[in-house]
């Protein structure tokens, strides 16, 4: 601690120390140091300035998202003579129609944006000048220190002079080792400029930035906050070649994805090895765990993004891991996306096991419906057959059979074996895409055999309420009379439209449906019955992991159902909580513009179904929104509910519950 | 960023941390000599989020105050704290609404206070303090709060038109610390020796990209103004400066016509001259972008509209054009306006 601190200061102090020696109208004795640093920022600025050029933009959007950007002049770092800019992709990203560079001179000219690096959110630009340009000077990586000084310079106020902020390296490797951070004032004023050390030079290139988001516009709302980011300059150079040739650089993928979404957990063991990524095709499986990802050690997996941050597409990268005792080393060319993932989809729905079922092993997983036209149905499967294994390997559950297909995809030929009777069958399933539409009438889930047999304690039924004393939030869960532990459930999470819901309706139109589908519904108020808050989606959390505690549920039929802005939190609950929520079933809502959807997920699968009224308002925003989940091939039911929007009627609500009790479809 | 802003109010920290003790001692001396001329200013507000109270300095030993010409002196009652937390009723002298200077005095002697005439200038890189009571924090004798920065740069507030919505149209200090906040207008803003540099300005948020300014009014732009209400010479001007001309130029008279202005932002790309006009006198082309309007850049067609009529009609018009990827300089001659 001791050390870097006494470092940190020692090469400023030492400047002011030189500066002092040098020049000859500041004498070291009767200038106070703090005067003397003064005026070494001010040589700072000075320095750097003429590679410092103001930049303005014409036409473009008004808004990126949800943020009105500014049209104000930004800045831009001269990184070679031959009139290469760089600048932050924040000042672009409006796309404008022209993009005017003021030279040293003072004369504009035109640019061209060569490149933009998405991954530091950054931009290229070329002017064709006529005078000489002055590259900036890179401060060498190795020497920046945290607590030395940082001045942000930005040519947005004035064009003859340069405007700075004085502040120190507040830490490095931040944004998964994409940049440096200063507690200098960092906002629109000089994004796109350099960070300079008190010498002049360059220790990056002001962007805004979020560790979480990765949009241009991400993180600009720490503006002037004490947090600001700046890509180091070295590493700006590096890729300077790339991104002449008018390339552009994006964040490298492995096209993996791990189980906890907590970054302090420990190791990094593969939940899923995307068939379409890059590091599936090297060789990595799921259960792998990666132990060194480009020469660094990876214990846990916050490690792992700090070692894929720097990284950019189509680079070569090495990952070690272990798989068991046997190491597997290979080089991975990283990939710029990922297709998203499509559950393959064999067409059958599993009988639900009563207890814990133990002699299922030898029997297979039971056959409770074949869908039509499905490749089980195509491969001449049939309800009551027991399927025994897949591709080879032996399945004796549901969820056993459903990871032997997670890394197959649709279109793709597998071999079964099941048992019709004591016939053994083997036949060739062609796999396909996961059905959009409600099914029909479905037999029964449970052998009603094993269902007399079992003789079990029951939890209270009816309407139960759910407290949860940290909040002021109401909650019911209507649990049916004839529940039972060794049944486990599914869970609708019902969210009410604005003006709340009665009791006696709700029990009246959700007790015959829960005791048909083996359902659980569980009603979560609003605090202020007129409207949602997005911040009561953590009690709604709460509240389904409550009832989760109690009653046994079946983790692949959790679903969250909403009406109107209940729909909205719906969505949101659902994309938030991807680790419980199987399906979001909205009515009268279109999918709120999050910034980020998440991309489907093999382990947790996630379907949608949504209502269309053709002449509503909405209705353009329901089907854009359809759309965006489509092209992420999420599968989507739409239920059409005529011309103008409204709650789903009884037959409507009654095939909504049939597709929620599918959802352990196969 | 208010609720930041308090946090930011961590005074001297940073410069306590970077130098040795010889900074400190000589920040908490400038401090120490700088406090008693500070003064809180108590008067009209406090509903619809308008606080009742500002910040400014003595001027003379007399009791004459600086501060920032505000609603909160719009009162028959404006009353001022020291710093050793006596009270005074104090009587508005003049105020300069062009400037949003007031000067107030209140009945007292022997006071501390900053000599106008010895105030100091800085530029880019200058260290100051800006003392003021943001968010009214201090009360009674609680000494007002210090923050610290740096001059980011000097520059014109009007240099961009329709930026920033301030009647001041004179010369600034940006500052790179949170000083602009709350009951801060009025507030001193010094350099490292204690000298006076600036007021503090009021909150403003550029209409440009949305970014709150922090600002200070140089004292020598105040001057003028403060002496002449200090003698009762002061007039104010009733009427608002003039921003606009009787007659402006406009399109037709130009022969010019640009492309539909369907979209918020359409830029402002020539359609159409027409022949024999002033525009095609001076080269104007269809497809030509107008980027510049002599030194403003102008973003759309309405913007274009605008920065036009801001010119006398019988005036030369300098336009610099987008022409493929070459910028064009040219100059359109006067025009008669025959009109169509």
């Amino acid at each position: 601690m001791s050390r870097p601190y006494y470092k940190s200061w020692i090469a400023p102090l030492l400047f002011v120390w030189a500066l002092c020696l040098l020049t000859t109208q500041v004498g070291a004795a009767d200038e106070p140091l703090a005067e003397l640093e003064e005026q070494a920022i001010k040589a700072a600025v000075e320095r750097v300035a003429p590679s410092v050029v103001r930049i303005e933009t014409v036409g473009g959007l008004e808004r990126v998202g949800e943020l009105l950007v500014g049209t104000g002049p930004t800045t831009g770092l001269v990184v070679d003579s031959e009139g290469y800019i760089i600048s932050s992709a924040f000042n672009f990203a409006q796309k404008p129609d022209s993009i005017l560079v003021t030279l040293p001179s003072g004369k504009r000219q035109a640019a061209q944006l060569v490149s933009t690096d998405r991954s530091r959110l950054l931009v290229l630009l070329k002017v064709e000048a006529d005078e000489p340009l002055t590259p900036a000077e890179a401060a060498p990586q190795s020497e920046v220190r945290v607590g030395q000084w940082a001045i942000a310079v930005g040519r947005t106020f004035e064009a003859e002079r340069p405007n700075a902020s004085v502040g120190i390296i507040s830490a490095k490797d931040r944004i998964w080792s994409k940049s440096l951070q200063t507690d200098a004032k960092i906002s629109p004023n000089n994004y796109g400029g350099p960070l300079v050390d008190i010498r002049g030079r360059v220790l990056g290139v002001l962007v805004p930035m979020s560790p979480q988001e990765t949009e241009e516009v991400a993180g600009v709302e720490w503006y002037d906050s004490g947090i600001g980011f700046a890509v180091p300059l070295e590493t700006v150079l590096r890729n300077l070649p790339r991104m002449k040739e008018g390339k552009d650089l994006h964040t490298g993928l492995l096209g993996v994805s791990f189980k906890a979404s907590d970054l302090n957990a420990k190791v990094a063991e593969i939940a899923v090895a995307a068939p379409t990524g890059p590091a599936f095709k090297a060789g990595f499986r799921k259960g792998d765990r990666i132990v060194e990802v480009a020469g660094q050690a990876v214990e846990r997996h916050a490690q792992l993004k700090h070692a894929m941050g720097p990284l950019y597409a189509g680079e070569n990268v090495r990952v070690v891991a272990l798989r068991g005792d046997e190491r597997i080393d290979r080089e991975v060319t990283l990939a710029e996306k990922i297709d998203p993932y499509v559950t393959p989809f064999l067409g059958i729905l599993p009988m639900r096991p009563v207890g814990k079922a133990e002699d299922a092993d030898a029997k297979g997983i039971a056959i409770r419906y074949v869908y039509p036209d499905s490749p089980a149905a195509k491969a001449g499967l049939q309800a009551g057959d027991r399927v025994q294994s897949i591709a080879g390997a032996k399945v004796t559950t549901a969820a056993d059979l459903r990871e032997q297909l997670q890394p197959l995809t649709p279109d793709e030929s597998v071999a079964l074996e099941a048992l019709r009777g004591d016939q053994t069958l083997l036949v060739n399933a062609t796999l396909a895409t996961l059905p959009e539409s409600v099914p029909g009438e479905l037999p029964p889930a449970h052998d009603s055999a094993a269902l007399a047999a079992a003789d079990v304690a029951k939890p209270a039924t009816g309407l139960v309420p759910i407290k949860l004393p940290e909040f002021e939030n109401a909650c019911q869960a209507l649990v049916p009379d004839d529940f039972r532990a060794d049944v486990p459930h599914g869970l609708v999470i019902w969210l009410h439209a604005p003006g709340g819901s009665k009791d006696e309706e709700l029990v009246a139109l959700w007790k015959p449906l829960c005791e048909k589908y083996d359902f659980i519904l569980l009603a979560p108020k609003s605090a202020d019955a007129t409207r949602w808050q997005p911040t009561e989606l953590g009690f709604v959390r709460r509240a389904a992991d409550a009832v989760a505690k109690t009653y046994s549920i079946d983790p692949t039929r959790i679903a969250v159902h909403g009406h109107q802005a209940g729909a909205t939190m719906a969505y949101l609950f659902g994309v938030t909580n991807i680790d419980l929520v199987r399906a979001v079933a909205a009515v009268d809502s279109p999918l709120p513009r999050l910034s980020q959807l998440p991309q489907p997920d093999p382990v947790n699968r996630q379907a949608f179904y949504t209502t269309l009224a053709t002449k509503s308002e909405q209705s353009a925003a329901v089907e854009a929104g359809i759309e965006r989940l489509r092209a992420l091939k999420y599968p989507v039911v739409v239920q059409g509910v005529g011309e103008q929007a409204r709650y789903l009627t009884a037959e409507e609500l009654d095939g909504l519950m049939r597709w929620l009790d599918s959802l352990d479809r196969i | 960023m208010n609720l930041a802003a308090i946090q930011r109010l961590l005074a001297l920290s940073l410069l306590a941390f970077a130098a040795v003790d010889v900074r400190a001692a000589s920040v908490a001396e400038v401090i120490d000599t700088t406090q008693p001329k500070m003064v809180k200013i108590y008067g009209a507000g406090g509903f619809n989020r308008l606080e009742a109270y500002q910040s400014g300095f003595l001027i003379s030993a007399e009791g004459h105050i600086a501060t920032a010409w505000s609603y909160v002196l719009d009162t028959d009652y404006i009353t001022v704290t020291l710093n050793d937390g006596r009270r005074f009723e104090a009587k508005l002298l003049g105020a300069d609404p062009r400037l949003e200077l007031a000067v107030l005095k209140i009945e007292a002697t022997e006071l501390p206070f900053f000599d106008l005439n010895a105030a100091a200038t800085a530029e880019s890189g200058t260290r100051v303090l800006a003392f003021s009571n943001l968010f009214g924090v201090a009360t009674g004798d609680e000494p007002a709060s210090v923050q610290h920065g740096v001059v980011a740069v000097k520059t014109q507030l009007d240099a961009r038109r329709g930026v920033f919505e301030t009647p001041y149209r004179g010369s600034v200090y940006v500052l790179d610390a949170m000083t602009n906040n709350p009951g801060a207008a009025g507030g001193a803003l010094i350099n490292q020796r204690g000298e006076l540099v600036a007021m503090l300005g009021k909150e403003l948020r550029s209409a440009q990209n949305n970014i709150w300014l922090n600002y200070a009014l140089p004292i020598e732009e105040l001057r003028g103004s403060v002496s002449q209400i200090l003698e009762g010479k002061f007039r104010p001007t009733d009427e608002e400066p003039k921003l606009k001309p009787d007659e402006a130029i406009d399109l037709a008279a130009l022969g010019l016509v640009l492309v539909p202005d369907v979209l918020e932002r359409t830029p402002p790309y020539v359609d159409l001259v027409r022949g024999g006009s002033a525009a095609a006198m001076a080269g104007l082309r269809p497809d030509d972008l107008i980027v510049f309007v002599g030194e403003n850049l102008v973003h759309s067609c309405q913007g274009f509209r605008d920065e036009l009529a801001h010119i006398e009609r019988n005036s030369t018009l300098k336009l610099v054009l987008m022409r493929g990827q070459e910028l064009v300089e040219v100059e359109v001659p006067a025009a008669e306006g025959d009109r169509p």
